[in-house]
């Protein structure tokens, strides 16, 4: 009688053991599930984030027939549409400033519009202050204006903003703005960052007329609130400007 | 045989059946912000990686990996506390995090520095008038105050996986 009872305790006892014994090993299951988790989200995002800043540019708007070469100066800023229209925007603009991709998307077609109507021109400076992609990207644009499509490949380089514009890439762009091969002169220009002084007097001038962030609009030399900006509001601004 | 006063309080059953419910909306609220936050940055990835780089506190070499990978270290742990997996390990972890965004944003604060902290998208310098240190502060310590609840208690209802937020 006695020692039934002592079988029983100890046949519990044991099955007691088993069962922490299993939830021990589950726990430890469970833990290896989640740690594997996280590191296999973690690293496919890398990787995935890293496909998607290194393919080749999608779809950008092409040139338009009228585009002329322009003339790059060192601390001057590049020069987008008529020369003789009434109203001149000036932008401060990084390549890779999420705001001004922000700018870009929501202002970009109305002042495309004022450029192509020849009411306004913009004076672009091509600030480079976040990564070794704005860099590039600000050198390109010198190098795009300077071959004449400087304006279709401005909008492609914000069209496509989450690249990190390497050198292929950035002929690969042309290619798409030019329809074409761009110039090998292009190419070069590049390739040997032929306007890294301009970049560097960009910046310099930009520090000299006190903009401390981007993206910064004048029109006709007059500070713009973004914050508070709707299209609409800026095609009126344009339009008055214009008319004074 | 001394109880302490927390056993004896966490052990009530009145309290108990509060607390799984308040385990369960701690639980959703978190992950919810979580997956909201790593979202966001998910889809700019130039941006989240300038977001890093404005702290000025990591090596160049270090700047891509985290600005890119931290998104989704948040995307995961967001997923795992909504279906509530393992919530007492996913709560440490996400106590962790928060706590060097935290200390993050304070020494931005401390240096000086002129920056958004970049915790749902954007972030970057901005305007010296233009920082809000003190509201992102207060909003991570109350995420941290809802991660360490559900260290404390991670039971709660509504979950995926009754057996893991039990324990772990």
């Amino acid at each position: 009688m006695n020692s039934t009872k002592n079988l029983n305790a100890r046949e519990r006892a044991r099955l007691a053991a088993e069962q922490a014994a299993a939830r021990r090993r589950d726990q430890r299951i469970l833990i290896s599930v989640v740690v594997a988790f996280l590191v296999v989200v973690v690293a496919g995002g890398i990787t995935f984030q890293a496909w998607r800043t290194s393919r080749s540019p999608s779809a950008a708007p092409s040139a338009i027939a009228a585009a002329s070469p322009v003339m790059i100066t060192n601390g001057r800023p590049i020069p987008l549409g008529s020369a003789d229209a009434p109203v001149t925007i000036t932008l401060y603009e990084d390549f890779h400033c999420p705001h001004c991709a922000d700018f870009e998307e929501e202002f970009g077609p109305t002042i495309t519009q004022a450029q192509e109507s020849g009411e306004a021109r913009v004076e672009l400076y091509p600030m480079a202050f976040i990564d070794e992609g704005s860099i590039t990207a600000a050198n390109a644009m010198a190098c795009a204006a300077e071959a004449g499509f400087g304006q279709p490949y401005y909008l492609a380089l914000f069209a496509n903003h989450t690249l990190q514009w390497s050198d292929p890439q950035l002929i690969d762009l042309a290619t798409k703005v030019v329809g074409s091969p761009p110039s090998e002169a292009f190419q070069t220009c590049v390739k040997r960052r032929a306007h890294a002084d301009f970049v560097t007097s960009i910046n310099a001038a930009a520090d000299q007329n006190h903009v401390a962030q981007t993206p910064t609009m004048l029109i006709n030399g007059k500070d713009v609130a973004i914050e508070s900006l709707t299209p609409e509001s800026l095609k009126t601004m344009i339009t008055d400007a214009a008319q004074k | 045989m001394s109880v302490s006063p927390v056993g004896t309080f966490a052990t009530n059953p009145r309290f108990a059946a509060i607390a799984v419910w308040a385990s369960t909306a701690a639980r959703l609220v978190l992950g919810g912000v979580f997956l909201v936050a790593g979202g966001l940055k998910v889809i700019d990835p130039q941006s989240s990686v300038a977001a890093v780089r404005a702290y000025r506190l990591l090596p160049s070499a270090l700047l891509t990996i985290v600005g890119w990978g931290l998104p989704f270290a948040e995307i995961a742990l967001g997923v795992l506390l909504l279906a509530g997996i393992a919530t007492r390990l996913v709560a440490v972890a996400s106590a962790v995090l928060l706590l060097v965004f935290i200390a993050a944003v304070t020494s931005a604060a401390a240096r000086g520095l002129s920056i958004d902290c970049g915790c749902f998208g954007g972030g970057g310098d901005v305007a010296p008038g233009q920082t809000a240190y003190a509201t992102e502060i207060v909003r991570d310590v109350g995420l941290l105050l809802l991660a360490v609840w559900l260290v404390w208690q991670p039971r709660s209802r509504l979950t995926l996986d009754r057996f893991s937020s039990e324990r772990t």
